[in-house]
């Protein structure tokens, strides 16, 4: 017997013009294991970038679901995803973030392995006694059973029965061109990640990256210092990218943005931004329209929120931010965010970035604390009760349409919904492409 | 005061600051930092190394220019910030101080500090720790703050950590 039943979680009648999720689904520790075995550890994930790991027996470290992974750069450049706990006794083997290294020993009985994760030693195996059915064991680290990189992102899944990595990121591959296609030279994490928890559930994060319409309600003290600034034009301060711009502006008129669904679960919710000096790729806006045509650049200014189901969030608005979600419990979320930028650009350019995402993105800044907070007030409300239905997907239903629009065709972009937008439409509709992926995820264990 | 600071005097200003944060008495804290002044705390780039070059790399806070502690501030009143609205409370410990006087209007500083924090909002607790490094000049008007660097030990932040919670 299936232990939940998947309409008493989603509620998903389009022809009702019904969607709506049970608070359960932030809540219920029960549900949660069986998230992390069927989500994150049941499908594609994404484990980190090609940069991290870039010259030969270069490695990291890094986590798919519960089990610890090391992605690891072996002698003739190849990269491997590899299950980082030694066969012997199940101890993890490698400790370190990253490094380098041509072997690796696991610290308690020091068997041996090299950069594609071959077993190269068993202390004293001759004097073992090891019966025969040993021998006959594989002694290498195991292999994730799906890898796959696409333009230096790099995704993994412990489950083989899954779509190629290609269908499964399907059109967003446009959508990271956008971000990859900045520099010729492809992008780069700069160095320093911050990382932070909050008490709440990891959807909270997942809908708030794509969610426009808490912008000027949960950020009006960052949104005051944004105006100050842009009235005062002191040099010393930070400036501002998305002070410049007015897809959030309640006044604003016309189309200033939308959203973008796509299969699996990933989604996009974008706004207009002028091609102008308030953004550090400014100061190649000509070469970009140059190379990849006026529509694409014109994209790349563009403010958009990518979501990569379950895990990778590509955010471009106030600077550029690369956000991992890592579950921890049904009502703990660790994320490890990094500062993503275009190689080569200008020390200008990359310190104006840094300044940016610093005030807005970082725990330690003037946005993010206010999200987080609201995440872990949400997390209070999630709270068994009568009424357990939430009523924050409803916004958009009746926006959305089957495939893209003008602005989609301008890249040749095929999302399977989209809405296009005006300031105060901020759609929610989008986040039914969550819950279905999710609930697709999930299908062994909801009847 | 003439001539270089000894550190008694260098300790008795990094404790004020401290108890001035405690008390989130912020207009006579921001007096403590010269108009140009550095506040710096940098992130983490791997295990065991600090990001060391601001322009380059990230920072968890990086201002140049005490405007921006104003900005910083200005947010925590302004009543429009939920992470401001039931202020935390936040208790600073400053020692082992040690001073360097580098000419007779500069001083260096370096120091270790546990601030607890309590997050009255969701009533937990939090020790966040590390060291300070701090520059103190001579101006009209006494011995200022032109340099802060911030060494956060334990950079995994619960939720959020603003300027008084360091």
């Amino acid at each position: 017997m299936k232990p939940f039943i998947l309409r008493d979680l989603v509620d998903d009648r389009p022809e009702d013009g019904v969607f709506r999720v049970n608070r359960a689904l932030f809540r219920d520790p029960a549900l949660f294991e069986l998230e992390m075995k069927h989500v994150f550890e049941g499908g594609w994930v994404f484990v980190g970038m090609a940069t991290q790991a870039e010259r030969p027996h270069d490695y990291f470290t890094s986590f798919i679901g519960r089990v610890p992974i090391i992605v690891s750069r072996d002698e003739e450049g190849v990269l491997r995803c590899l299950v980082n706990v030694c066969p012997h006794k199940g101890v993890r083997l490698v400790q370190k973030l990253c490094g380098n290294a041509r072997r690796h020993v696991c610290p308690y009985h020091s068997w041996t392995f090299d950069s594609t994760g071959a077993n190269k030693n068993i202390k004293w195996q001759k004097s073992g006694c090891y019966a025969a059915g040993f021998d006959e064991e594989n002694h290498d680290l195991a292999s994730v059973a799906r890898f796959g990189e696409y333009r230096g992102f790099l995704f993994a899944s412990l489950n083989p029965d899954v779509p190629s990595l290609e269908d499964h990121l399907g059109e967003t591959r446009k959508l990271i061109d956008l971000v990859v296609d900045k520099s010729p030279e492809g992008v780069e994490l700069v160095p320093g990640r911050v990382v932070f928890t909050y008490a709440a559930n990891w959807k909270m994060q997942l809908e708030n990256c794509s969610d426009q319409y808490h912008f000027t309600s949960t950020h009006p003290s960052y949104i005051r210092i944004l105006d100050q600034r842009a009235r005062e034009k002191v040099d010393e301060v930070v400036q501002s990218s998305i002070g410049a711009a007015d897809f959030w502006q309640e006044d604003a008129s016309g189309v200033t943005g939308g959203t973008m669904s796509f299969d699996h679960g990933h989604v996009l919710n974008w706004g207009v931004m002028p091609v102008s000096a308030a953004l550090p790729e400014f100061e190649h806006a000509d070469a970009l329209a140059q190379r990849h045509g006026v529509a694409k650049r014109n994209w790349m200014f563009n403010m958009r929120n990518l979501t990569i189901f379950p895990n990778l969030q590509l955010a471009d608005n106030a600077s550029s931010q690369m956000r991992v979600i890592r579950p921890l419990g049904a009502g703990l979320t660790e994320m490890q965010t990094w500062c993503i930028a275009p190689r080569g650009e200008s020390a200008q350019a990359r310190a104006f970035r840094i300044r940016q995402y610093e005030d807005f993105f970082n725990p330690t800044g003037m946005a993010t604390p206010d999200d987080t907070v609201c995440y872990e007030e949400a997390q209070l409300g999630m709270a068994e009760q009568e009424r357990p239905w939430l009523q924050g997907h409803a916004r958009g239903l009746t926006a959305s349409v089957e495939g893209g629009n003008d602005y989609a065709d301008m890249i040749e972009l095929k999302p399977a919904r989209s809405v296009l937008a005006d300031a105060q439409l901020c759609d929610e509709s989008l986040f039914g492409s969550y819950y279905r992926a999710w609930a697709q995820r999930m299908a062994e264990v909801l009847a | 005061m003439s001539g270089p600071l000894g550190t008694a005097d260098v300790a008795a200003l990094l404790y004020r600051e401290a108890l001035l944060l405690d008390r989130l008495d912020f207009d006579p804290w921001l007096a403590l930092y010269t108009p140009d002044c550095l506040f710096w705390m940098p992130a983490w780039r791997d295990d065991g190394t600090q990001t060391e070059d601001p322009d380059r790399e990230l920072s968890l806070i990086y201002y140049r220019g005490r405007r921006n502690l104003e900005d910083r501030v200005q947010r925590i009143r302004s009543g429009f910030s939920v992470a401001s609205a039931v202020m935390p409370r936040a208790a600073h410990m400053v020692g082992n101080v040690l001073s360097e006087p580098v000419d007779e209007a500069t001083v260096r500083a370096e120091s270790s500090f546990i601030v607890h924090v309590q997050d009255v909002r969701s009533n937990r607790a939090h020790a966040y720790f590390g060291r300070y490094e701090h520059e103190l000049v001579r101006r009209e008007d006494g011995w200022k703050i032109s340099r802060k660097v911030i060494r956060l030990m334990n950079d995994v932040v619960p939720t959020m950590l603003d300027i008084y919670g360091v």
